[in-house]
């Protein structure tokens, strides 16, 4: 078990129904993958350094968690196939 | 010293050594921005004075920024 923070970018047009439905969800996809979630952060939304998929802005997520490869990988998996996570990355934490 | 002509050169400290940070993280776009240049361009330790240690590691931060737009890859 280690520590690791996930980033990740929301589009910006989804509902916000189905962006907490969204958060909840790739939470939940750590949780069951054993790994125990320290922090989630919502940041905002931010304007983007430049344009992903003609997105100007997207809303940045981070969580904190401890956790395994298992999580990191479903986690990566997942957020490749959504269409509403425009960008994510896992940093590990310990070795800092 | 005779042979140096021109301006006095001025000692560089490095940043992160002298604020005694030990680890640059790349959500603190604010920080990672004075090592950049107009363009967006990693900034050089002859320029900076950065120790390389923290060179390498302010490297990857500004890396993942830019991966995550938060920073931008080219500036015109």
């Amino acid at each position: 078990m280690r520590n690791y923070e996930i980033m990740y970018i929301v589009r910006p047009n989804i509902e916000e129904e189905a962006q907490t439905a969204l958060i909840e969800r790739f939470n939940s996809i750590l949780t069951d993958n054993g790994a125990e979630i320290g922090k989630v952060e919502e940041k905002g939304k931010k304007r983007l350094a430049y344009e992903i998929n003609d997105f100007r802005d997207g809303y940045y997520v981070i969580i904190k968690f401890k956790g395994d490869e298992n999580a990191i990988n479903e986690f990566d998996r997942q957020a490749k196939f959504s269409d509403d996570i425009i960008r994510h990355i896992a940093v590990r934490e310990d070795d800092q | 010293m005779a042979a140096r002509r021109g301006r006095a050169k001025r000692r560089k400290v490095c940043y992160f050594t002298a604020n005694g940070i030990t680890h640059i993280d790349y959500k603190d776009v604010d920080l990672l921005r004075r090592f950049i240049s107009e363009r967006g361009k990693i900034l050089p330790r002859r320029v900076t004075g950065t120790s390389a240690k923290y060179q390498r590691k302010l490297t990857v931060a500004i890396k993942r920024a830019r991966q995550m737009a938060l920073l931008p890859y080219v500036n015109d």
